[in-house]
């Protein structure tokens, strides 16, 4: 049963108002950087509408989603009040008032160094220092999930953790240690030289540090969907989960794989050893594993779910699943981006490929798709299948809910499709503005056209999907009954202790940090003669 | 149920999972670390150990090239943001007393009456750049040269303070505001030209860059058709000479007469 | 429609065997893809840089290897070509760089001052410069042409201006620029 509703829904609410803002200003930047407009005059404002955006799409908004999730599955799959609640809301309010910190710098222009804020570029102090504190807010829930589950553990020893708090404590596990990259970043490099206590930094060694969190950030952000695959879809379909085991096997891998792959975002940069790239270049190849397994997993329940509606034929089963229902729809949109967006990743991890594609707007077309496209569909499939209990109140506008789901979709389509092809036709990053004129470029400009289109689909998708939350808050009160996750085909009795457990996987991923990360990171953090000057954005 | 019998190595799902992991590592590693490096023979390694360290990323110093001779000196200065930052008040007061005899040409407030650049209020690196370059002979100029020969580096910094503390005045023949054209706003982005302001201080000052408003049109005129002809060779690594050379005679026209035409009152003040 | 309670050992073990066969199949898929990764790293195909070299940004000017007479196109006494380039607030130097086609060429070139990016268009020449290191890429050109070559990394708010350009001319064409010595560019072209 969900008792702390209020704390549940404060996170969801803070989190789809600030994605409503930031999908505004990404819908501006497609298009005052496509032909359709001329060029900026003050080309600043587009570096920071784009610090802006990626900070709230990256670290505030799935972060809230996150957190908010995790509560909701603390307490509805343990059947358990939330322990710590008053630290939840702490949690909360640092991680707010840590993004208003970073935003008031970045909105007056002192901190337009984007998301990835790459030294030796160094903003306002506080932008640093207001993402620091979104991360420690988080880290507060890390901590309540752990404390929760071993409140249950306690009180239920042998028994098998539902699946949900299985993956839902891997996944706050692999944030905190993953997120442990940009702290010292940030703690260490940046925010001293932002405030002027030293005058240099070492460019290389920040980017490696960066590089620790970045990959396995977009892991900690599919962790909410996975769960969602596995525990909500299957029943909000009708059928079963076919697997448990496997389940727990994909949140295990990616907790033990999901973050000593950093340095392929690093394939690129002179100071990392060519060995280390390919140890990490393996490992990335394992990532691919735990998808892979969902993949199976999830559309043999999906089959279970048509089959027992008379669903017949090796491929005439498809028909007979319940189209009408937001949730199914949703999770055939976001395995339909999975499948594009996972193939792009494979071919950004191998180095020969990413090699023409890297820092190219290919790389941005891909995670918009895969993170934007595959995971923020299922944020809203969670969102729609959560209200009714959050609320007290009936959704009754399904029909609303397909067409902001399928506006998703073909919108992410739109928008990311055109963009993958312009980065192979060698499009950089990061530009105010291009010159379409140019021959060479000309070819580019009809496909970045098309994206604009995409963006202004996916923001009337997203103007609506908030309009279907407000509806719920204001729908007719009706109890939704005890919120219920899925049923495995053949449920656990019991389970073996290393798939109930996180202790065996949080050890061996800390170790292969030490084996992966440990030699880039001490090369570099021994010398002096690889520090530089800083170079202060917006100084005048 | 305890911790110790999951990390046994009597478990099976940890010794599974070790070894898996341990696997993984030690076969990458082989392959990264020697397999690879080795099998690349335009690759000169001194042995085994010397591959290894490679593929771990040890750094290495550069080895010693032939250089090919300078055509002509270049700029000795090394610039930072940090360059100059926080002038003392004897050093302004110094270059005070240095800059009367600057005033003859660059004016007793720092605000030239002829073509020569108005210094007052101008950032500091730059004039201490531009004071070393023709000190070294980096910038020639028959005018400038003399004077700046027997400059110390204390008294190029003391100057460099002086001037960057004066306030910026309005120029003796300021003339109507022109609009700035696309050369100065966008840059030409495809012949590889920045907009000016994104150096020149009006959406960011990169070190050692001037602001131009209000400055003289024959001057900036002329430094630009310098800087295209390479006959002004003191920008670090011909990162103006990069800009000037692709800009055609009207837009170096255009962007001299457009920042002569600005208040000078316009640019940000130095923080 | 209930499962029944004595169908309940024989469909797990038919679930855990399908299970298993598509685990190894996924882990035959991944040791592929692997395996393809390792094997165009044997065969010469373009790989990450061997050697970390480290340098001074600030400092490039005044000696060593990205000196400003050094930038451009050389070619060694072992008719090795070398380009040497750098990248800074926002620019390349030289450029344009000029390069002969059909030759293997060694591309050195670092950054004066922020994280830049460098990409030759059309073809995968595709590095990062971060100030402090070099950064070295193996490239050959099989047709004469011109690139552009732009900045693919922000460095604050003039990166949108930051594109070179590329210039492949034919092998004989370049030997007779060559003869004279020096460092090679097509700026001014």
């Amino acid at each position: 049963m969900l008792v702390n509703r209020r704390l549940i829904l404060a996170h969801f609410w803070l989190a789809f108002a600030v994605f409503g803002l930031a999908l505004l200003l990404g819908a501006w930047q497609m298009f005052v950087r496509s032909p359709l407009q001329t060029w900026l005059s003050n080309p600043e404002w587009y570096y920071r509408s784009l610090t802006a955006h990626g900070t709230v799409m990256g670290y505030v908004f799935p972060t809230l989603v996150a957190m908010g999730f995790g509560y909701a599955i603390s307490e509805a799959s343990l059947s358990q009040r939330l322990i710590g609640v008053r630290w939840a809301w702490t949690g909360y309010g640092l991680l707010a008032v840590g993004a208003v910190m970073a935003m008031v710098p970045v909105a007056l222009g002192r901190a337009s160094v984007l998301y990835t804020f790459y030294p030796p570029l160094i903003g306002n102090a506080f932008y640093y220092i207001g993402v620091v504190l979104v991360v420690v807010g988080s880290w507060i829930w890390v901590a309540l999930m752990s404390v929760n589950l071993y409140a249950w553990k306690r009180v239920n020893p042998g028994a098998p953790v539902p699946l949900a708090m299985f993956a839902n404590v891997a996944g706050s596990y692999l944030w905190a240690w993953t997120a442990v990259g940009a702290a010292l970043e940030l703690l260490l490099q940046i925010i001293p030289v932002a405030l002027g206590l030293k005058t240099t930094i070492d460019a290389g060694l920040a980017r490696v540090f960066f590089s620790w969190t970045l990959h396995a950030i977009v892991y900690f952000w599919l962790v909410p969907t996975y769960i969602a695959y596995y525990t909500i879809v299957p029943r909000a379909i009708g059928g079963r989960l076919y697997s448990d085991t496997m389940g727990r096997l994909a949140f295990i891998l990616f907790l033990v794989v999901a973050m000593p792959i950093g340095i392929h975002h690093t394939f690129a940069d002179p100071q990392v050893g060519a060995g280390f790239k390919f140890i990490h270049s393996a490992f990335t190849a394992l990532v691919a594993l735990p998808t892979l397994l969902t993949v199976f997993t999830i559309c043999a329940s999906v089959e279970i779910a048509s089959r027992l509606r008379g669903g017949r034929g090796a491929f005439g089963w498809v028909r007979a699943l319940p189209w009408d229902n937001p949730i199914m729809l949703a999770v055939a949109f976001s395995f339909v981006m999975l499948g594009f967006g996972g193939a792009g990743g494979l071919i950004n991890m191998s180095y020969q490929l990413d090699a023409t594609i890297h820092n190219t707007q290919w790389i941005t077309g891909h995670f918009h798709l895969i993170f934007g496209g595959a995971i923020v569909i299922m944020y809203f499939a969670i969102a729609y299948d959560l209200w009714p209990h959050l609320t007290g109140r009936a959704f009754t506008d399904f029909r609303l809910m397909r067409a902001q789901l399928w506006l998703w979709f073909i919108g992410m389509i739109v928008t990311t499709f055109p963009w993958h092809y312009v980065g192979i036709l060698g499009m950089p990053r990061r530009m105010a503005y291009y010159d379409f004129t140019n021959p060479a470029l000309a070819p580019e400009a009809i496909q970045v056209t098309i994206s604009v289109i995409g963006a202004v689909i996916l923001v009337i998708s997203g103007a609506l999907f908030l309009t279907v939350l407000i509806r719920g808050q204001r729908a007719p009160l009706a109890d939704a009954g005890p919120y219920r996750f899925s049923i495995a085909l053949h449920p656990p009795t019991t389970v073996p202790m290393a798939l109930n457990s996180h202790g065996l996987w949080f050890a061996l991923m800390v170790a292969l940090t030490i084996t992966n990360y440990g030699f880039p990171i001490l090369n570099l953090a021994v010398r002096s003669d690889t520090s530089v000057p800083a170079v202060y954005v917006g100084a005048q | 149920m305890s911790a110790r019998e999951l990390f046994s190595l009597r478990n099976p799902h940890t010794r599974t999972a070790i070894s898996v992991t341990v696997f993984v590592f030690v076969l990458s590693a082989l392959i990264g670390f020697i397999l690879l490096p080795l099998a690349q023979p335009h690759l000169q390694f001194a042995g085994l150990w010397d591959a290894i360290c490679s593929a771990a990323g040890v750094p290495r110093g550069t080895s010693s090239v032939e250089n090919a001779p300078a055509a002509a000196p270049v700029s000795k200065v090394v610039l930072t943001s940090g360059t100059l930052a926080h002038p003392s008040q004897q050093s302004i007061g110094r270059g005070a007393t240095l800059a009367q005899r600057c005033a003859i040409c660059h004016g007793p407030t720092g605000i030239s009456r002829a073509d020569s650049p108005n210094l007052a209020g101008q950032y500091a690196a730059v004039i201490y750049k531009e004071l070393s370059d023709f000190r070294s002979g980096a910038r020639v100029n028959a005018v400038m040269t003399p004077f700046a020969t027997n400059l110390t580096d204390q008294e190029i910094a003391d100057l460099a303070a002086y001037y960057a503390y004066l306030p910026r005045l309005p120029a003796y023949h300021p003339e109507p505001q022109l609009k700035p054209t696309r050369i100065v706003v966008y840059g030409a982005p495809t012949r590889g030209i920045a907009p000016c302001g994104s150096c020149h201080g009006s959406l960011d000052n990169k070190t050692g860059s001037p602001w131009l408003e209000g400055q003289s049109a024959v001057y900036l005129k002329a430094q630009l058709e310098a800087f295209a002809s390479g006959q002004r060779r003191n920008d670090i690594s011909a990162q103006m000479r990069n800009v000037a050379r692709a800009m055609t005679p009207a837009e170096i026209e255009e962007a001299a007469a457009y920042y002569a035409s600005q208040p000078a009152e316009v640019v940000k003040a130095v923080e | 429609m209930s499962l029944q309670a004595d169908d309940h050992h024989g469909g797990a073990e038919i679930a855990a065997r399908t299970e298993r066969r598509w685990a190894m199949i996924s882990v035959v898929i991944i040791v592929v893809l692997t395996l393809l990764a390792v094997l165009a790293g044997l065969h010469q195909v373009t790989m990450p840089q061997a050697r970390v070299e480290t340098t001074d940004p600030a400092r490039l000017h005044l000696a060593g290897e990205f000196v400003e007479s050094n930038l451009g196109t050389e070619v060694g006494a072992d008719g090795a070509v070398t380009v040497r380039a750098i990248g800074q607030q926002y620019s390349f130097t030289p450029a344009c760089i000029l390069v002969p086609a059909d030759t293997p060429i060694t591309l050195r070139a670092t950054s004066a001052d922020v994280v830049h990016g460098i990409l030759i268009q059309g073809t995968n020449v595709n590095t990062m410069l971060v100030p402090g290191y070099i950064s070295e890429q193996f490239m050959r050109f099989s047709a004469t042409g011109e690139h552009l070559m732009p900045c693919q990394e922000f460095c604050s708010f003039g990166h949108e201006g930051m594109w070179g350009k590329v210039k492949v001319i034919d092998k004989a064409a370049f030997a007779a620029r060559a003869k004279a010595g020096g460092r090679l560019s097509c700026v001014g072209e």
